[in-house]
C-alpha cells in the first residue's frame, strides 16, 4: 500500500477529532448545556453515539481478522457483542437511567451507602478501562505499521497524544455528536470498500483461491467450552463497560433508554454484516494473509489487494480513516469516563485534577501497550469483557434486582472476580498464547459464577449491613417516570 | 449568566433533570405503595429472565443444530454455507425481535403499575 495514503487518512481523522473537540468547547456554554443538552438529542443520534463509542478496534479490525483465521467459530464474537446489548436492555438500561447516577461508582455509592464500596468500584472501573484501552492502542500500532511502514510505537503514541490533547483541553463536550458521526464514518469506511470489492470480483469473474469453510492455517475448531465461556464473557461483560453506561444518561427517561438500546441493536446488527463479509472474502481470496500473521490487518489490506490502482488507494484511505476513527472514539470515550472517576476520587474534582487524570488515564495503558505484543485484537478484547463480567456485572445486576446486596458482599464479589479472572489472564499471558489450557485462556465460564456466588454468600452473612435506604433506592430504580404528556 | 466549570461527573445526582415528581405512594412509603413497587420489580425481573432464557435457548438450539444437524455441513443457499448464513445473518433478527418484544412488555408492566397507583 502507498504509505502516503495511510498517513494522510490518519492525519485527517486526528485533526478532525481534535478540531471538533476544541470547538465543541464553544458550543456549550453553561453547566446546564453540558449536562442537559443531551436531553434534546433524539434516540437516533443517541443510539448512533453509543454505537460509535462501542465499535472499537476489536470490531473494526479484529472480528474480520478472526473470521479469516477461524471461520464460523469467530462468527460468535459479533453475535456476543450484539447480544450483550440485549442483556443490557433487559437488566440494566432503564433502572440505571432512573438511578440518576452518572458513573458506576456513583451508582454503587448511592445504592449501598458506603464510601469504601465506591473506592473499590472505582478501582475496578479504572482497571477495566485501562485493559480496554490497550487493545485499541495495539490496533493503532498495527494499522500504522501496515499502512505506512513506520514503527509500531508511532501509532499507539499518536493516538494517546491526540486523545490527551482533546480531552485535557476540555474538549469533547459535543461528544454525543462526535461519537454519532464516528458510527456512520465507521460503517461507511467498512461497507463501501467491501461492496466495491464484491462488485470488482463479480465483474472480473475472479475465482476464489480457497474454499470458504477451510481454515487457512489449518486451525482446529473450538470446543463447546470455548463457545460457552466466550458468550458468558460477552453477554455479561457489555453491561459493565464504563464508557457505554455513561452514554445511557443522555436519555430523558427509562422508557427512552430502552428505545435507544433497541436502535443500538439494529445499528450493531447492520455494522457486523461487513466485518463478516470482509472475513469471508479474505478466506476465499486472500488466505495468505492468515499465514503471514497479518490477519488483523485484513480489512486494511483487502481493497488494495483485490481492487488495486487509484481506486484501491482511495478505498484503503477510507478504511484507514475508519480504523483510526474506531481507535480514537473508543479511547476518547474511555479516557473521558476514566478521568471523571480518577479525578473525583483522587484529585478532588478540580479542573487541573481532571486534566491530570486524563493524562494518567491514557499514558498508563500506553506503557502496557508498548511493553506487550499485539495479540489477536478480538481475543484480547474478549478477555477484557471476561474481566468486566467477573467484577462489575455481579455488582450491577444484584444491585438493581436484589434487595439483599450489602457493601461487604459487593466488595467480596468484585475482589473474587478480579482475583480469579485477573489471575487467569496473567497466568495465560505468562504461559504464552497457545500453551495455556482452554479453561485458563477463557476464564469467564467459571470466574463469573464464582463472583456471583461470593457476592451472594457474603451478602447473606452480613444481612445487618443492608442499607436502610434500600426501599427508597429500589423504588427509584424501577418506578416509571410519569409521562409528561399525561400529567394531570 | 455565570460561567461554571464542569470538571467531572456530578456526584450528588439526586434527581434526574426534567424528571416529574414521583407518585405519592412511592415517596410516602405507605404499605400499599411498597407492595405495588415490589410486585412491579418482580414482574419486570420475571419478564427480563423469561426473555433472556428464551433467547439463550434459541441460541443453544441454533448451535446444536449447526453442529449435529443432518446435512448442515453440505447445505448451501446461493452458494453460501448454511452455518455462515445462520451465524452471520440469521441470529441478528432474533436478537432484535427479543428486544422489541421485551420493550413492549416492560412498558405494559409500567403502565399497569401506573394505573394501580393512580386509581387509588
Amino acid at each position: 500500500m502507498n504509505p502516503a495514503v495511510g498517513l494522510f487518512a490518519f492525519l485527517a481523522v486526528s485533526l478532525a477529532t481534535a478540531v471538533i473537540g476544541f470547538y465543541g468547547l464553544r458550543i456549550s456554554r453553561t453547566t446546564g448545556d453540558f449536562y442537559v443538552a443531551s436531553r434534546t438529542v433524539p434516540p437516533w443520534w443517541n443510539a448512533s453515539a453509543i454505537g460509535g463509542e462501542y465499535l472499537s478496534a476489536a470490531s473494526f479490525l479484529g472480528v474480520a481478522g478472526l473470521i479469516l483465521l477461524s471461520g464460523t467459530d469467530a462468527l460468535w464474537f459479533p453475535v456476543g457483542y450484539t447480544a450483550g446489548y440485549l442483556m443490557l436492555l433487559l437488566f440494566v438500561a432503564a433502572p440505571l437511567r432512573r438511578s440518576g447516577a452518572y458513573t458506576i461508582p456513583d451508582f454503587t455509592e448511592a445504592r449501598l451507602d458506603s464510601k469504601l464500596v465506591r473506592r473499590v468500584t472505582s478501582l475496578m472501573v479504572v482497571a477495566v478501562g485501562w485493559l480496554y484501552i490497550v487493545p485499541q492502542l495495539h490496533g493503532a500500532a498495527l494499522a500504522i505499521r501496515i499502512t505506512t511502514g513506520l514503527p509500531s510505537w508511532v501509532g499507539s503514541t499518536a493516538v494517546v497524544v491526540v486523545v490527551c490533547l482533546t480531552v485535557a483541553a476540555g474538549g469533547m463536550r459535543s461528544i454525543t455528536f462526535v461519537q454519532a458521526f464516528q458510527y456512520w464514518l465507521k460503517l461507511t469506511a467498512l461497507a463501501v470498500p467491501v461492496v466495491f470489492v464484491l462488485l470488482v470480483l463479480a465483474s472480473n469473474g475472479t475465482q476464489p483461491q480457497a474454499p470458504l469453510p477451510v481454515n487457512p492455517t489449518g486451525q482446529g475448531a473450538a470446543g463447546a467450552y470455548q463457545h460457552i465461556s466466550l458468550l458468558v464473557a460477552l453477554l455479561f461483560g457489555t453491561l459493565g463497560l464504563p464508557h457505554v453506561l455513561v452514554r445511557f444518561y443522555t436519555n430523558p427517561d427509562g422508557q427512552s433508554a430502552r428505545r435507544t438500546t433497541l436502535i443500538v441493536l439494529g445499528l450493531l446488527s447492520v455494522f457486523y454484516l461487513f466485518p463478516t463479509l470482509s472475513g469471508a472474502l479474505g478466506r476465499m481470496f486472500a488466505p495468505e494473509l492468515a499465514q503471514s500473521g497479518q490477519a488483523d490487518a485484513l480489512v486494511l489490506l483487502l481493497p488494495g489487494k483485490l481492487v488495486g490502482g487509484l481506486a484501491g488507494d482511495l478505498l484503503s484511505a477510507l478504511v484507514v480513516a475508519g480504523a483510526f476513527a474506531a481507535f480514537l472514539s473508543t479511547t476518547c470515550g474511555l479516557v473521558v469516563s476514566l478521568s471523571g472517576v480518577i479525578s473525583q476520587d483522587l484529585f478532588g474534582g478540580s479542573v487541573r485534577g481532571f486534566r491530570l487524570a486524563a493524562v494518567l488515564a491514557a499514558v498508563v495503558p500506553l506503557g502496557f501497550a508498548l511493553m506487550t505484543d499485539t495479540l489477536a485484537l478480538a481475543g484480547s478484547v474478549g478477555l477484557v469483557f471476561a474481566f468486566t463480567a467477573s467484577t462489575i456485572c455481579p455488582l450491577l445486576l444484584l444491585g438493581i434486582w436484589w434487595r439483599g446486596l450489602t457493601d461487604a458482599g459487593a466488595i467480596a464479589g468484585m475482589l473474587t472476580g478480579a482475583f480469579l479472572c485477573g489471575g487467569a489472564m496473567v497466568a495465560g499471558t505468562l504461559m504464552g498464547p497457545g500453551n495455556a489450557p482452554v479453561w485458563l485462556a477463557q476464564p469467564a465460564a467459571w470466574s463469573v459464577p464464582a463472583a456471583f456466588a461470593a457476592t451472594v454468600t457474603v451478602s447473606m452473612m452480613t444481612k445487618n449491613r443492608v442499607p436502610a435506604s434500600v426501599n427508597r433506592v429500589m423504588s427509584r430504580l424501577h418506578v416509571p417516570e410519569r409521562p409528561v404528556a399525561t400529567e394531570r | 449568566m455565570t460561567r461554571v466549570r464542569v470538571t467531572g461527573p456530578r456526584q450528588s445526582a439526586t434527581a434526574a433533570p426534567g424528571r416529574s415528581p414521583y407518585p405519592r405512594e412511592v415517596t410516602e412509603d405507605s404499605d400499599s405503595g411498597r407492595i405495588f413497587i415490589r410486585s412491579l420489580i418482580r414482574s419486570q425481573l420475571r419478564l427480563a429472565l423469561v426473555v433472556a432464557c428464551g433467547f439463550l435457548i434459541i441460541l443453544a438450539v441454533f448451535a446444536v443444530f449447526l453442529v449435529y444437524g443432518p446435512g448442515v455441513a453440505e447445505t448451501r443457499i446461493f452458494g453460501i454455507p448454511l452455518d455462515w448464513l445462520v451465524l452471520g445473518v440469521g441470529i441478528y433478527p432474533v436478537i432484535g425481535l427479543s428486544a422489541w418484544l421485551y420493550n413492549r412488555a416492560a412498558a405494559r408492566n409500567e403502565a399497569r403499575y401506573r394505573d394501580l397507583v393512580e386509581d387509588k
